[in-house]
């Protein structure tokens, strides 16, 4: 059974409507992520299933049970803020006690148990007294994590909670995050514009585009096999070739703007014109006087990124840029013909 | 010049202005409560302190003024959450519209309050016409009627006050409570007022003392009748010319004022953290 179900959602603030009819499910004990660019909605998305917007029209549900019109504290919920949202007058055990206090959930005792139980989880009981205000950002993110899980609620909503984090604390809370999820076998739905967190941390992705999904499947199926240019670039940020599409005898070949021509897969329906997705790590990148080049794209360096364990090269081809990632075994300068080659499998034909 | 002497010169024409306006004549006033025609006395306090019509008109003061700092707080904090939380052009007018008051003369606005609460005027009136009332009722020359006027003058300040606290809480807080079981007003209650303290904390400072030491408005509206330790003040100036006796009262009313403030602002002050 799906504990969040969003049917038909539309939302409008004023003339603008920013949700234009949005259905998806969550089921139990899943980890969903709400992926895409600042503004897509995905937060309105949020806060609607929070109760904190209301919808235009459409019907939500948690738990089995009708909640359109609910309040927030009528829902069996708990929110994590991007800015934490901390309650700057209490002490750190005061704000994890807070949505017990608020619920009515237990007895001083119980509470105080649960309190020092979610604190623990985080690793914080030791600065149950401080003010919230006192701790770092990455101790206030823990906190607010407590906050959210000490009431057991059947649905956990995170919005964007990790993007304020600085990276190598961002690693050790999606570890955490994921961790804590499993162990209480929460359902939960998460809003974030990094693409990386949500391949890291989801049980599926939906991805959504001005306000309408774009598409959904687990983060394997997603970024493999991205169903649209938008899917695969904002998943992976793939490079993005026009080309034409024809049928010679050995298969389908893509006839580059230049002329230069890709082989494509046999399996490859898709005629006329496309896109090409070429994810910046299937490309591989070769001297182009070598003299056993492959028959690969040729291609001019416009620029090398010293990345530390790898190399990024920007290369001119077909009037195009192309960014690409590569070890740092043969280094190549500014201007120099390289040679360009891709497994046909690995080419995404998109429509154009 | 090194940066103390350099703060040193750009404090010196403010701490110059208040030495010679506000320092010096506290002083004068302090000498003269007490002198007496033989030098040093303390007979003004005495004659003060040992009256039970004067100390009525002292406990009037400090009554009046809690009560008119305690309503234009209820007024006040509601008014401005709802100020805080419109739009920037409704805040606008209801910003005009609060500090309206204070751009009218304070005797055109008494009289007017003159005209609405007396005897024949149109609140009581109305009240006896719906048979709610005596036939002798008068709200003027009462102490409601003071109060009634102070809180209109003195609401400004506090919803002023107020509404620049409220004005910097993150509205996610009020968001975030609601997400953890709290209704509307339980997130009032629990979360905004707490973090208003503070405005409301300086707020009720500022009506306080203007109401303890307001003259005109407590004159007009409660009359010779209910008088109020200002007004007490002006009749020694004015009337009795007893300077000393006039002094000795500023005296008392200044340590009162500050009796009632220095426990209120340490209880506030602790709260707050």
């Amino acid at each position: 059974m799906s504990e969040i179900n969003l049917s038909d959602i539309h939302k409008s603030f004023g003339k603008v409507e920013v949700i234009p009819g949005v259905s998806f499910s969550v089921e139990r004990g899943e980890f969903v992520s709400l992926l895409g660019p600042s503004g897509c909605g995905k937060t309105t998305l949020l806060r609607i299933v929070a109760g904190l917007e209301t919808v235009s029209s459409g019907r939500v549900d948690i738990a089995g049970t009708d909640v359109t019109h609910l309040p927030p504290e009528k829902r069996d919920i708990a929110m994590m803020f991007q800015s934490y949202a901390l309650l700057p007058h209490l002490s750190v055990a005061e704000n994890v006690r807070f949505p017990l206090r608020m619920r009515g959930i237990g007895s001083r005792d119980e509470q105080n148990e649960r309190v020092k139980t979610a604190l623990d989880t985080v690793q914080l009981s030791h600065l149950g007294d401080r003010r919230a205000r006192q701790l770092s950002g990455g101790q206030q993110q823990r906190v607010a994590l407590a906050r959210a899980i000490v009431s057991r609620p059947k649905v956990l909503l995170l919005d964007e909670p990790l993007s304020n984090l600085d990276a190598r604390l961002r690693e050790d809370m999606q570890v955490e995050l994921i961790e804590i999820h499993k162990n209480l076998g929460l359902t939960t739905l998460f809003v974030t514009h990094d693409q990386e967190e949500a391949l890291s941390l989801s049980d599926r992705i939906i991805l959504i585009k001005g306000g309408r999904i774009e598409q959904e499947g687990t983060p394997a199926h997603i970024y493999a096999q991205p169903s649209t240019s938008f899917a695969s670039q904002f998943l992976g940020s793939a490079n993005m070739l026009s080309a034409v599409v024809e049928d010679t005898g050995s298969g389908p070949m893509a006839v580059l703007g230049d002329g230069q021509r890709l082989p494509l897969a046999l399996d490859e329906a898709a005629r006329g014109a496309v896109s090409l997705a070429l994810r910046q790590e299937d490309l591989v990148l070769s001297d182009a006087s070598d003299a056993n080049d492959g028959g690969g794209l040729k291609a001019k360096v416009r620029a090398r990124v010293y990345l530390g364990a790898r190399n990024r090269y920007v290369l001119e081809l077909a009037g195009a840029s192309l960014r690409i990632l590569t070890g740092n075994d043969q280094l190549f300068a500014r201007g120099d013909d390289v040679s360009l080659t891709i497994a046909h499998e690995r080419i995404r034909v998109l429509a154009p | 010049m090194t940066d103390r002497l350099e703060n040193m010169a750009l404090v010196m024409p403010g701490l110059l202005l208040l030495g010679l306006a506000f320092i010096l004549p506290v002083l004068q006033m302090l000498v003269l409560s007490v002198s007496g025609p033989d030098g040093f006395t303390l007979e003004h306090f005495t004659r003060f302190l040992s009256d039970s019509y004067y100390l009525g008109i002292l406990w009037r003061t400090v009554r009046l003024s809690a009560l008119i700092t305690l309503i234009t707080a209820l007024i006040g904090f509601p008014l401005a959450y709802i100020m805080a939380k419109s739009g920037p052009r409704l805040r606008l007018w209801l910003t005009l519209i609060v500090i309206l008051p204070l751009m009218t003369s304070v005797v055109i606005r008494t009289f007017g309050w003159i005209v609405l609460l007396g005897r024949s005027g149109m609140i009581p009136s109305m009240l006896r016409d719906l048979g709610l009332v005596g036939r002798s009722f008068s709200i003027i020359q009462t102490e409601s009627a003071i109060v009634i006027g102070m809180v209109q003058v003195l609401l400004p300040f506090m919803t002023l006050s107020v509404l620049g606290v409220v004005m910097s809480i993150d509205g996610r807080l009020e968001e975030a409570a609601r997400t953890m079981g709290c209704s509307f007003m339980k997130t009032i209650r629990t979360v905004v007022l707490p973090l208003s303290l503070p405005g409301i904390v300086a707020g009720g400072l500022l009506v306080f003392t203007l109401s303890a030491s307001s003259f005109v408005t407590p004159s007009l509206l409660g009359g010779s009748r209910i008088q109020v330790l200002a007004g007490s003040i002006y009749n020694a100036v004015t009337q009795t010319l007893e300077w000393e006796f006039a002094a000795a009262q500023a005296v008392i009313l200044f340590v009162g004022v500050a009796l009632v403030l220095v426990p209120y602002l340490s209880v506030a002050g602790r709260r707050n953290g």
